[in-house]
């Protein structure tokens, strides 16, 4: 047991320094300073609700050009959200978890609850 | 319902209905899993297509039988397989450079392939798995709450429509 935990102090602290360095390193990396927003769409007129299709024509030319898929429902839900798609499925898997551990048949107790109750 | 030696039987109308459309079920959702990527469709419509194949077995054979075919410690275990592949083929585009689930292998065949669209794809099959083996699971989890006693009363089954 004390192996365990002491396998489990290291492996939580080479975490916690891997973290602090990825914070540290990429503050100024991500601090998108010189990025133009615009770049992609020609500018922020074309996000109007008047012509149906000038969102479509960016997401399809983004699609096209880096994910090559034809489906862009796909392209979105497992590349440009991938993050959002590892949530909703580990959100699944920890409420099945839990109606596991609550639900799942435990013969041995029921049997004790019966004779407790007679 | 039919009484025989006090053991009530299912309906053979329910019965044949769930043989009909069980190979359906689980053809047309094995289909939209495969073919998210280019098709209408995806990983957790699928998946969720081909647990009711479950559902359809529990209506027309009752709680022992689909718990003696289907194993719920496989489904178990392969929900969480599922998890852990779809993390690996996230983390491919972190190992190569680049931001989690960025597509890497984007240039695999012609556009419009099954696979050209590199890891959306796979990523794809392994919602749809992971989703599949999940769902079912919980519904067969949940179903056994409404049957009777498996030790006790092995006569019985669990009437499913009134």
């Amino acid at each position: 047991m004390k192996a365990k935990k002491i396998v489990a102090l290291i492996s939580c602290v080479v975490i916690l320094a891997a973290g602090v360095v990825a914070v540290v390193y990429g503050y100024n990396y991500f601090r998108a300073t010189n990025i133009e927003v615009t770049q992609n769409s020609d500018g922020t007129y074309k996000y109007s609700r008047i012509e149906p299709d000038s969102v479509v024509d960016i997401i399809v030319e983004k699609d096209v050009a880096e994910a090559k898929a034809v489906n862009n429902v796909a392209a979105i839900v497992f590349d440009f959200r991938g993050f959002d798609t590892l949530g909703e499925s580990f959100i699944l898997l920890t409420a099945i978890a839990g109606s596991f551990v609550i639900l799942a048949r435990n013969k041995k107790v029921k049997k004790e609850d019966k004779t407790d109750e007679v | 319902m039919k009484f025989k030696d006090g053991i009530k039987e299912r309906n053979i109308i329910v019965k044949c209905g769930a043989d009909m459309f069980l190979p359906f079920a689980l053809l047309f959702g094995i289909y939209i899993i495969l073919f998210g990527t280019v098709s209408p469709g995806g990983g957790f419509q699928g998946g969720v297509m081909v647990a009711s194949a479950a559902l359809l077995l529990y209506l027309g054979y009752g709680y022992k039988t689909t718990n003696k075919v289907i194993n719920t410690e496989v489904l178990r275990i392969n929900e969480s397989s599922g998890a852990i592949l779809y993390v690996l083929l996230g983390m491919a585009g972190i190992v190569l450079g680049a931001n989690f689930a960025k597509n890497v292998f984007a240039d695999l065949g012609n556009f419009g392939d099954l696979i050209s669209a590199g890891t959306i794809t796979f990523m794809g099959w392994t919602v749809g798995w992971k989703v599949l083996t999940g769902v079912s699971f919980l519904l067969l989890l949940l179903l056994g709450l409404l049957a009777p006693d498996l030790d006790e009363e092995d006569d019985e089954e669990e009437e499913v429509a009134e």
